[in-house]
C-alpha cells in the first residue's frame, strides 16, 4: 500500500494568545497514510506531539468522527536527545494511532483533534479524505503501481509476512529478477511496535555473487513510523546496500542477524532480543544476447553518457594539453571499461590516470569515471582527436546502446623562438605517415591500350634480326656451294674447244676455202689448248721455250715434236700459201687431233 | 551550357540521394556527361567536371563527388589521378571494398603512384579480413614487377635486338673492328631489356585476373551454386584472383590458398574489359 501524507497536515497552532514561549514548546502534527480509501476499509491517523523533555504530558483529545468509525486506538512515547550548535534538547514524542473506517462513500473530513498542553489547547486542522466505492476501489487496486512507489514502499505487501509480531528484522529488495551489473537495492528494516533504544552485533550477509556498494549505513536509530496493514509500527533502517550481480542464475542472499536493546539503563529495564531477518533469493538475469554488439563489455551495463574535454583547444607545438574522457550515469562505476583513445597522428599520448566518483541519488548508484590524459601535439596545424564510442546495456530500457563522444579539433601554432616545451621533448613539428592522402587537382590521361609484347608486329619485328641474319647466311653458303673455278673451268673444257676449232678448220674445207684461214684455225685449235689445259701461252715463247715447257710438264718428247711439227707447218702455210691439198690438210687435222689426245691423257698433266 | 550542365549534376546528385542503399555497395548513379548533352564539349568538360567533383569531395559532399567521378569514368577516361580520388571518395564514405578496387585500379594505371599506394594500404588497414597463413611472396613480388617500366623496356627490346642482328650481320659480311664488339654490347642490352620486359609482362598477367571484393560480405561456395556448402566468408576490399568463371559465378583465389566460388557480381576486375586490350 502506498503511503500518502494527508493534505491537511498541520503544524502548529495556537488557539490560546499563550505568548511565543509555550508555542515553542509543542509541536503537534497529524496525517494520514493515504488520501483516498475504500468504503469498506481503514484509514490510519497518526497524531504525532512533541514537548520539551520533562515538562508535564500532553493530553490528546480525539474528535467526534461524523465521517468515519473508530476501529482501533494507540498511543506510545519516545525521548529522543538532539544536539544544536551546541545545546543539547531532550523532548518527547506522543504517538497516537488511530484506524478509522469511512461511514459513507464521497469526501469525509477527520475533525481537528485537540491538545491541552500547560493549560492551553492546541488543535490540528481538519483532514478531507475520498471514500471511494468498493468497486472502484477494487480497480485501482488492480492498476500497477508506479516506479516511485515501489520504490517507495520497502514493505509493500509485507502485512501477511510480518503477522502481529512486536519486533522484527526484515530485509527487503527491489528487484528480484535482476539483469547481470543492474543494481538491486538490499534494504535491512527493523519493525518494532514497542520502544527500541539500541542495536547490538549486526551482521549482514556477505553478498557472495554481487558487487556490492554501501549506500546508507545510519549511525543511530532513526524513526520512521509506519502503517503495515493497519498496524502502526516504528521502522528503523539498518542498512541500504547496491547489489550488483555478477553472474546469471538464482543467488541467495544470506539472512542478517542483529540483537536489539530495549528499556534505558538505569532508569528503566534493558533487555535484549535477537531477531534474524529472511533469506532472500534473487534469479538474476543474463543479458539478452539478440542485438549485443561485439564490442561490448559485461562490465558497461547501466545509464550512461559520455564526454570528452580538451584544455586549452588553442596550443604551440610541444605544449601538453589535458584530454579528459567522462563516463557518467548510473550503474556500477567500478566496473566500467571505457574506450582508449588510440594513436593520434601527431599527438603523443602519456599514461593515463583515472579517477572514480560515486554518489546516491533517489536510492539509486550514481558514479563518474574520468580517464585524464596528457597529449602532447608533436606537428603544427588543426589536430583532430577522434569519436570515441562505447557500447552499454540499458536495464530500463532493456536494449544495448552505442554511447560515442564528439570528436574535438586541437588548433596547433608553431611554438615562439625561445618558448621552452614543459615537456623532455623539444617543441619540434614532428610529421608521421600515414592517412588518407589528399586528392589531386590535374587530370591527366593514361594509355589503356595492350602492351608492346600484346601488339601484332611485336613478336615479328624480334624475330626479324635473326631472320635476316640467317638469311645471310644461308645464301653465303649457297654461293659458295655453287661457285666454279673459271681456270678450272677452261681447263676442262680446253679440249671441247680446240675440238670445235679443229671441226670449224674441216668445215673449212668442206666449204673450199682451204687457204690461210684453215691453218690458223687449227693453230689456234693447238694453242688455245695449251693456253686452257696447260697453262701454256704459246704465242710469247719460242719453239725451244715451249718444248721445254711441255717437257717439263711430263708430255713425251715424240707428242712434243709432232705439236712443234704441226704448229711449224701451220705457220709456213699460213705465210707462203702454195697449193691447196686437201689430203695433207685432213691428215693435218687427223695429227692434231691425235696430239690433243696425247696432250689430254691423264696424269700427263702436271699444271 | 553551363546551366544545362549544372542542372544535370543538381539532378544526378539529387537522384543519387534518394536512391535507397540496399546491402550490396551500389555505385551512384553517373552524371550525364556534357558531351552527352553536347558532343563538343570534349576535354574542356571532364575538366571542369574533375574540378567539380574534387570541389564536391573537398566541400564533404561525398556522394556528388562519387557520382562525377563515376560519370568521367562511363566516358571512357582512364586516369590515375581519377581513379586515386574516386577510391578516396568511397573510402571516405565507408566503402572499402569500391574504394580498394579504384585504388588498385590506379595503380594498375601507373604503378609508381605513391598516393594511390598510400591510400591502398589506409584501406587496407581497416579491412574486415585477415589471412591467415598468407603467402607475402607474390604481393612481395607483385610490388617488384609492377614498377618495372614494361613499354620501354619492350620498345628498347625490339631496337638493341634488331641492331645487335644488324651489327652482327655486317660483321659477317663484311669484318670490321668495332662491329663484333657492338654488336655483342647490343645483345647485352637486349637481355636486359627482355628480363624487364619479362617482368613487366608477368606482373601484368597476374593483373589481369586480380580482382576485389565489393560485397560488404560475400560466402565462398564449394561450387557454383547457391545450393553449394559454404567454406568461408569473405568482405569487402579483400584482393582475390579469378580462376575460373561459371554461370554467374566466380572461382576465386586468395593470396593464402583459400578458393571458393562467390556470386560474380561480388567482385570487379581490377583491369576493367577494355583495358589492355582485353574484350570490352
Amino acid at each position: 500500500m502506498s503511503r500518502r501524507i494527508g493534505s491537511a497536515a498541520l503544524l502548529l497552532v495556537a488557539l490560546v494568545a499563550g505568548g511565543a514561549r509555550a508555542a515553542d514548546d509543542i509541536q503537534v502534527h497529524a496525517s494520514t497514510d493515504a488520501d483516498e480509501v475504500a468504503v469498506d476499509g481503514t484509514l490510519n491517523l497518526q497524531i504525532l506531539v512533541t514537548v520539551a523533555s520533562g515538562s508535564q504530558g500532553a493530553d490528546v483529545q480525539l474528535p467526534d468522527f461524523k465521517d468515519f468509525d473508530l476501529v482501533g486506538r494507540s498511543q506510545s512515547e519516545q525521548t529522543t536527545i538532539e544536539f544544536s550548535n551546541g545545546a543539547q534538547s531532550i523532548h518527547r514524542r506522543i504517538v497516537t494511532n488511530v484506524a478509522l473506517t469511512p461511514k459513507h462513500e464521497g469526501s469525509a473530513t477527520i475533525e481537528p483533534a485537540r491538545v491541552t498542553y500547560r493549560g492551553r489547547s492546541y488543535q490540528t486542522q481538519p483532514i478531507t479524505v475520498r471514500v471511494l466505492g468498493a468497486a472502484q476501489a477494487q480497480r485501482r487496486r488492480g492498476a500497477q503501481p508506479s516506479a516511485r512507489d515501489t520504490e517507495e514502499d520497502p514493505f509493500r505487501g509485507m502485512g501477511s509476512q510480518i503477522g502481529t509480531r512486536d519486533l522484527l528484522l526484515r530485509a527487503t529488495i527491489d528487484n528480484d529478477a535482476p539483469y547481470v551489473g543492474q543494481q538491486v537495492t538490499y534494504s535491512l528494516y527493523l519493525l518494532a511496535r514497542g520502544g527500541v533504544s539500541g542495536i547490538d552485533k549486526l551482521q549482514v550477509p556477505k553478498f557472495d555473487g554481487f558487487w556490492s556498494e554501501a549506500l546508507e549505513e545510519p549511525q543511530q536509530l532513526i524513526n520512521e513510523p509506519r502503517i503495515i496493514d493497519g498496524i502502526p509500527y516504528s521502522s528503523f533502517l539498518l542498512r541500504k546496500r547496491a547489489l550488483f550481480p555478477l553472474r546469471p542464475g538464482k543467488v541467495e542472499i544470506d539472512p542478517a542477524e542483529v540483537d536489539v536493546l530495549s528499556g534505558f539503563g538505569m532508569l528503566f529495564s534493558r533487555s535484549s532480543a535477537h531477531r534474524v531477518a529472511q533469506a532472500i533469493t534473487i534469479d538474476v538475469q543474463p543479458l539478452p544476447t539478440a542485438g549485443r554488439p561485439t564490442a561490448f563489455d559485461l562490465g558497461n551495463v547501466g545509464n550512461w553518457t559520455l564526454s570528452t574535454a580538451v584544455e586549452p583547444l588553442t596550443v604551440s607545438v610541444g605544449q601538453p594539453v589535458t584530454f579528459k574522457l567522462v563516463a557518467q550515469g548510473r550503474g556500477n562505476v567500478r566496473d566500467l571499461r571505457l574506450p582508449r583513445l588510440g594513436q593520434v597522428p601527431g599527438l603523443r599520448a602519456y599514461d593515463a590516470t583515472t579517477t572514480d566518483k560515486k554518489s546516491v541519488e533517489k536510492g539509486q548508484l550514481m558514479g563518474t569515471r574520468t580517464i585524464e590524459q596528457l597529449l602532447v601535439p608533436e606537428r603544427t596545424g588543426d589536430l583532430e582527436i577522434p569519436s570515441l564510442s562505447m557500447d552499454i546495456f540499458d536495464p530500463a530500457q532493456k536494449a544495448y546502446r552505442t554511447i560515442r563522444t564528439e570528436p574535438v579539433r586541437l588548433l596547433v601554432h608553431a611554438a615562439e623562438p625561445g618558448t621552452a616545451a614543459t615537456v623532455a621533448q623539444p617543441a619540434q613539428n614532428l610529421l608521421a605517415a600515414g592517412g588518407l592522402r589528399p586528392i589531386r587537382l590535374r587530370l591527366r590521361a593514361a594509355a589503356i591500350g595492350a602492351p608492346p609484347w600484346g601488339q601484332v608486329w611485336f613478336w615479328p619485328a624480334l624475330a626479324a634480326g635473326p631472320f635476316a641474319v640467317a638469311i645471310l647466311v644461308a645464301s653465303g653458303r649457297a654461293r659458295r656451294m655453287f661457285w666454279k673455278d673459271p681456270r678450272e673451268l677452261r681447263m676442262r673444257r680446253a679440249r671441247t674447244a680446240a675440238q670445235a676449232r679443229l671441226r670449224g678448220a674441216e668445215a673449212m674445207l668442206a666449204e673450199k676455202r682451204p687457204g690461210p684461214e684453215f691453218y690458223a684455225e687449227v693453230a689456234r685449235g693447238l694453242t688455245g689448248y695449251l693456253a686452257d689445259k696447260q697453262g701454256i701461252v704459246a704465242a710469247g715463247l719460242t719453239r725451244e721455250e715451249l718444248a721445254s715447257a711441255l717437257l717439263a710438264r711430263g708430255h713425251p718428247s715424240a707428242t712434243v715434236r709432232a705439236l712443234l711439227g704441226v704448229l711449224d707447218h701451220c705457220d709456213e702455210r699460213r705465210f707462203a700459201p702454195g697449193a691447196p691439198d686437201e689430203r695433207a690438210q685432213r691428215t693435218l687435222l687427223a695429227d692434231a687431233d691425235r696430239i690433243l689426245g696425247e696432250l689430254d691423257r691423264p696424269g700427263k698433266d702436271a699444271a | 551550357m553551363r546551366r544545362i550542365f549544372l542542372a544535370s549534376l543538381l539532378a544526378a546528385s539529387t537522384a543519387a540521394a534518394q536512391r535507397p542503399d540496399p546491402g550490396a555497395p551500389q555505385r551512384p548513379d553517373a552524371l550525364r556527361f556534357p558531351a552527352d548533352i553536347d558532343p563538343g564539349a570534349g576535354r574542356k568538360a571532364s575538366s571542369a567536371l574533375f574540378d567539380g567533383a574534387n570541389a564536391a569531395y573537398l566541400s564533404g559532399d561525398l556522394p556528388r563527388a562519387a557520382s562525377s567521378y563515376e560519370a568521367l569514368l562511363q566516358e571512357g577516361i582512364a586516369s590515375a589521378e581519377l581513379e586515386t580520388n574516386l577510391g578516396a571518395t568511397y573510402l571516405r564514405e565507408g566503402k572499402r571494398g569500391l574504394a580498394a578496387l579504384h585504388l588498385e585500379r590506379a595503380l594498375f594505371l601507373d604503378p609508381g603512384d605513391e598516393d594511390a599506394r598510400a591510400d591502398l594500404a589506409e584501406t587496407r588497414r581497416a579491412a574486415v579480413d585477415r589471412l591467415e597463413g598468407e603467402t607475402e611472396s607474390r604481393e612481395v613480388l607483385s610490388r617488384v614487377l609492377s614498377p618495372l617500366p614494361g613499354q620501354a623496356a619492350a620498345i628498347l627490346l625490339i631496337v638493341a635486338w634488331t641492331a645487335a642482328w644488324g651489327l652482327f650481320a655486317a660483321h659477317l659480311l663484311r669484318p670490321a673492328r668495332l662491329l663484333l664488339p657492338l654488336s655483342l654490347a647490343a645483345f647485352a642490352l637486349s637481355l636486359v631489356a627482355a628480363v624487364v620486359t619479362a617482368g613487366a609482362a608477368t606482373w601484368h598477367s597476374v593483373a589481369l585476373r586480380r580482382a576485389v571484393v565489393v560485397a560488404p560480405a560475400t560466402p565462398a561456395r564449394e561450387g557454383p551454386s547457391e545450393r553449394t556448402a559454404t567454406h568461408f566468408e569473405v568482405h569487402e576490399g579483400t584482393a582475390v584472383r579469378i580462376e575460373d568463371e561459371e554461370a554467374g559465378f566466380r572461382r576465386i583465389k586468395l593470396a593464402n590458398g583459400l578458393v571458393g566460388w562467390v556470386p560474380a557480381a561480388a567482385v570487379e576486375l581490377v583491369v576493367p574489359p577494355g583495358w589492355a586490350g582485353q574484350n570490352g
